[in-house]
This record gives structure tokens, C-alpha cells and sequence, in this order.
């Protein structure tokens, strides 16, 4: 169970990903380095969602769904490997087993279930005592959490409800945890509060964490690596430090 | 590494010259554009012409429920409204034309029209109550009326009880018969298209059907349109179920039958949900097919099952979505 000697838990080669003609990920290379946070960043439209759900598989699923709707034709191509093993066609369940696990966008809770219901479908994959822990570990990581526990997710705060979805996804015993956009809708003061948990949680469980972000600044800090995604393409790439000081970077994605 | 093949879908060039100003460029191009019209309409002209009278019979029949299936269609494609009330529509509509003939003396073709815009009326304002709902509740109640006008009928006795109202006037001349329903289904195809495609009021159907709160936040009040738009509805199935009463010279309970509900969500799912006419291609195909079956008995029953089983599971986006891309695009390899 471990990764290949360059220590990437996970590697992209040349991907590729069309919607019908319209081509959302065009010949991307990149990697998630193992205990690392790999953020990748871009406007609206530039790929980051297509990617998340490319390495999640959950694209294997609306192409499905396109399908049988007489919809548009998603194809894509190129190497994915996760600990040297080709995934790129694998489903999106048995991902989840290998532990390539997604905190969606816009959170997709199971609103009419209870906070601690969420968390516990969650945790489907894991046996008693890891769900145990994991569970009592998410409360210490989001105490405010343990008070609500009992309240219905479509009731929490938007917030809450992106700390309940990470929560969500730990629960799934994630080796390489993804999250597509984390911040989305915000405030700024839970923005910090949220990339401290995601520092936090590499600290403390050497989960590799992929995320994906348009607006940087909050993220910025807690990043080991980043990608700079742009109609497709990576037009960037460097550790924390380096896309900071990129004056292009700073004017992009800082909003200065 | 870059040797992998895509198939590409592209729009034919016809298709994109038609689009634009260049449809009436020239014959090739109007005909693109009009040609799947034209099928339809010359298609349901000679139809009836070209058959036996037996199959004119059931072409009539079948008119009803491809009336039924637009209707099917239109509510729950166009507005959101999953209607299982055939059975209610033609029930009320079968009933009122007959109490009108019967009863009072009107003569067919005063009695139908009547019939449709009354029972169109009265079936809005049954269904009235939970329209504000969204989801299931609609479909559920839509579908109990007709069971309960059913057992009130044969409980109560009223309008002759189980053996319903016999005798009514017949349209005696079967080319009437015939055209009158094949018309209209043209009249009703191309009018309703044109009503949710290029009207302020389809527009708002499709609004309601895609969100209720901006249509509401918009400051327009959706249970008024959605009303307006089961009185569509209930409109084409009331004159289905008129219509049915004087081609048999009879109303009675069977008209409460939950096939009238059933069937135009199984043509909806052969012929396509995408546009309008899927439901129609769909009842055009079932019905004929049924009847043909006939000789089968209750195995037919079993053949039909297959037929839906297969549409629902590998076949989902139905006939005419199919046809609809292949006469549209066209496909071709290309590198990757």
C-alpha cells in the first residue's frame, strides 16, 4: 500500500475530456503528491470540476446519464494512475474503495438526515472501530458540529454544511480526499477557519488532499503545490510560495 | 500516446444553412426544414385512405390515445405536470357528451365541443386543489378520480349505473369519423409546438416546469398558469373521450379505464420525451402493434411488457430523439 518511488499518490497523463465537441480538460498532466495539499485554481469554466470528477469517476456515471437521454457524448482519454495502478475507467464506487473519496460542490448533503446521519452514511466503507474514530475525530476537528449533531443538514448554516461534507467524506476513510470547491459561498471569516481544517487534517492524518478553488487567497497559504487551470489548460504551475509571488497569479487570483 | 480516435458529431450543413437566413436559399433547404412537417401531415392524410375499414376502425381508436399521449406529453414535458388523469379526461368528457346527446338531444356535433370545454372546465377544477404541489401528489390524485367516478357510477346507478348510457347518436359517415380525429391531432401537434416554443405563454409553462420559485419571484402566480395548462391538457383528453362515445354509440364505465392513463406514459417512453412528437409517434406505433397482436390473447400483454422493458433499460431516449440526431448530425472519426 504504497505509493510509486516518486511519491505521487496520483498521476495524470495527457487527459484529455471532451463534451461532445466541446473539450473541458485539454491535455493536462499533473500530480497529487502523497501527504501533500495540492490545490488546483481557475475561473469558472476553466476545468477544475471536470477534473474532480474525472478523478473521482463520477464522470463515468453522467456519461451514463447523458447516454440514456440521447445527450451529449462525454469521451476522454490519457492515463490516470493511482499508486502506478490505470483507474482511468475504474467506477466511481470502487474508486471510493481504493480511497479516492469527493466532497462534491455545492455540498450535496443528505438534507432531510440528521448531521450525525450524514456522517454515518459516510461511513458506509469503514468497519466499527475506524468509524468510531473518525467520527470522534471529526467532532474535535469541528466541534460546533458535535453540538448540532442532532439537527437536520438542510437546517445547518452554509458553513456548517461544508464542514459537515468534509466531515461526510473523512467518514469514507479517504486516502486522497477531493474537494471541489470548498469555499463556495462563504464567509470570509469561515473560509480561514475552513483551510485551517484542511491544513490541520494533512497535519494529523496524512490524507493527500486535492482541492480545487477559484477564489485563492484563503487557500493559498495551505497549499504545498498548486496548478493554475485556464480553458482547459494548466498555464501555471508551483509550490505555494512560487504562484505567490506570481505578479499574473496575484492579479487573477487574489483580487488585488 | 496520441493515436486514440474520437467520433466526432457534427451538425449537417443543411441543418446549419436551414437554422439561419439561408433556409430559404434555396428547395434543398425549405424541404430540410419542412420535410419531417410534410411526412407527418401526408402521412396522417393518406393514412386512413390506404387501409382496410377494419384498421380505420382502430386507427380512430388510436387517435384518441395519441391525443391522450400530446396531451401526456405536453404536461409533463412542458409544464412539469405528471398527469396520470387520461382515464379521468376521457371518462368526464365521454360522459358529458353523452348525458348532452342522450339527455338533452344535442346532435354530435354540437355535443362534443361542449362536451370538451366543459369537461376540460370541470377536470381543472377537480385536479384545482393540488396544483400548488409539486412532486407525487398531482400524479396520485389525477390518477384515483377515475377509479372513484368509476365505483360512484356503478354504486349509485346514475347515467344507466353499470350498463351506461346506450344508443347514443353515431357519426354515421366513417370519413368524417376518421378525419375529424386525424385533423384535430394535426391541428393539436402543430399548434401546441408552436405554443411552447415561440409563445409568451409556453414560455412560462417551461418556466414552471424548470423552477417554480423564479417563476413565482417573477411576480407571475404559478397555480394560474398551471391551470391554464391542465385545461389544455384535460381539453384534448375530454374530446378523446367524447369523440369515443359516439364512434361506439355508447358511454358507459369503461371510459373511467386506467389505460387511457397508462398507455400515453408507455408511448411517451417508446417514442421519446424530448419533443412533442414522441408521445404521438409513440402511440402510433403501440396501438397498431397491439392490435395486431391480438391474435396472441393475454400473451400479448407479455410482448408489450418486453417492448417497454427494453425501451425503459437500453433505449431510453426513445424512437424519435434517435431519428431526430441522425437526420440532424452526422458522425466521423477524428484523432484525438
Amino acid at each position: 500500500m504504497s505509493s510509486p518511488d516518486n511519491g505521487f499518490l496520483l498521476e495524470i497523463k495527457n487527459l484529455i475530456v471532451f463534451y461532445e465537441n466541446a473539450i473541458a480538460i485539454n491535455n493536462v498532466s499533473l500530480n497529487f503528491r502523497e501527504g501533500q495539499i495540492t490545490g488546483v485554481f481557475g475561473a469558472n469554466s476553466a476545468g477544475k470540476s471536470s477534473l474532480m470528477h474525472t478523478v473521482s469517476g463520477i464522470i463515468l456515471d453522467m456519461k451514463e446519464k447523458e447516454k440514456r437521454k440521447g445527450g451529449e457524448r462525454i469521451t476522454w482519454y490519457g492515463e490516470i494512475k493511482y499508486r502506478g495502478e490505470d483507474i482511468l475507467n475504474l467506477k466511481p464506487s470502487e474508486r471510493a474503495k481504493k480511497g479516492i473519496v469527493l466532497c462534491p460542490e455545492r455540498r450535496q448533503l443528505f438534507s432531510e438526515s440528521s448531521a450525525l446521519e450524514n456522517l454515518k452514511i459516510g461511513g458506509y466503507l469503514a468497519d466499527k472501530t475506524q468509524g468510531k474514530k473518525t467520527l470522534d475525530y471529526v467532532f474535535s476537528l469541528f466541534p460546533e458540529l458535535q453540538k448540532l449533531k442532532y439537527r437536520e443538514a438542510g437546517f445547518l448554516s452554509g458553513g456548517e454544511q461544508q464542514m459537515l461534507a468534509i466531515g461526510r467524506a473523512l467518514m469514507a476513510q479517504p486516502k486522497l480526499l477531493l474537494l471541489d470547491e470548498p469555499l463556495l459561498g462563504l464567509a470570509p471569516s469561515v473560509e480561514s477557519r475552513l483551510a485551517q481544517a484542511i491544513k490541520q487534517i494533512r497535519n494529523e492524518t496524512k490524507i493527500t488532499i486535492a482541492l480545487s478553488e477559484q477564489y485563492a487567497r484563503p487557500l493559498f497559504p495551505v497549499i504545498d503545490y498548486g496548478y493554475v487551470l485556464e480553458n482547459g489548460g494548466i498555464v501555471l504551475e508551483g509550490s505555494s510560495r512560487e504562484l505567490m509571488d506570481n505578479p499574473d497569479v496575484i492579479g487573477a487570483y487574489f483580487g488585488m | 500516446m496520441m493515436q486514440e480516435l474520437r467520433k466526432e458529431r457534427l451538425d449537417r450543413g443543411i441543418k446549419v444553412r436551414a437554422d439561419s437566413i439561408y433556409a430559404i436559399s434555396s428547395l434543398k433547404e425549405i424541404m430540410f426544414l419542412m420535410g419531417p412537417g410534410l411526412i407527418l401531415v401526408f402521412g396522417l392524410l393518406v393514412l386512413p385512405a390506404v387501409v382496410s375499414p377494419y384498421w380505420q376502425r382502430v386507427l380512430c381508436i388510436a387517435g384518441v390515445y395519441v391525443l391522450l399521449s400530446i396531451s401526456f406529453g405536453f404536461l409533463a414535458n412542458y409544464v412539469g405536470l405528471v398527469c396520470l388523469g387520461g382515464a379521468l379526461f376521457v371518462g368526464v368528457g365521454g360522459y358529458l357528451s353523452g348525458i348532452l346527446n342522450a339527455y338533452f338531444g344535442l346532435s354530435p356535433l354540437l355535443a362534443i365541443p361542449l362536451a370538451t370545454v366543459a369537461g376540460a372546465f370541470i377536470c381543472t377544477l377537480l385536479l384545482l386543489p393540488c396544483l400548488p404541489l409539486r412532486g407525487v401528489y398531482f400524479a396520485i390524485i389525477s390518477f384515483v378520480y377515475p377509479l372513484l367516478a368509476g365505483r360512484l357510477i356503478a354504486a349509485t346507478g346514475v347515467f344507466g349505473g353499470t350498463d351506461g348510457i346506450a344508443e347514443l347518436d353515431v357519426l354515421t359517415n366513417k370519413w368524417v369519423n376518421i378525419y375529424l380525429i386525424f385533423i384535430l391531432i394535426l391541428v393539436v401537434v402543430f399548434g401546441i409546438s408552436r405554443l411552447v416554443n415561440y409563445e409568451d405563454l409556453g414560455l412560462v409553462f417551461r418556466g414552471v416546469k424548470d423552477n417554480e420559485q423564479a417563476i413565482t419571484a417573477s411576480g407571475l402566480n404559478i397555480t394560474f398558469y398551471k391551470a391554464q395548462a391542465v385545461f389544455i391538457g384535460a381539453a384534448l383528453g375530454c374530446f378523446g373521450g367524447a369523440y369515443l362515445s359516439h364512434l361506439y354509440g355508447w358511454a358507459g364505465m369503461s371510459l373511467f379505464a386506467i389505460d387511457f392513463s397508462i398507455l400515453p406514459v408507455a408511448a411517451t417512453v417508446v417514442g421519446g420525451s424530448g419533443i412533442l412528437y414522441g408521445p404521438l409517434l409513440g402511440a402510433f406505433l403501440l396501438i397498431p402493434i397491439s392490435e395486431a397482436l391480438r391474435a396472441f390473447g393475454t400473451l400479448r400483454i407479455v410482448f408489450y411488457a418486453i417492448v417497454l422493458v427494453f425501451f425503459v433499460v437500453f433505449w431510453t431516449e426513445g424512437v424519435l430523439e434517435y431519428v431526430r440526431r441522425k437526420y440532424e448530425q452526422f458522425e466521423h472519426w477524428v484523432r484525438v
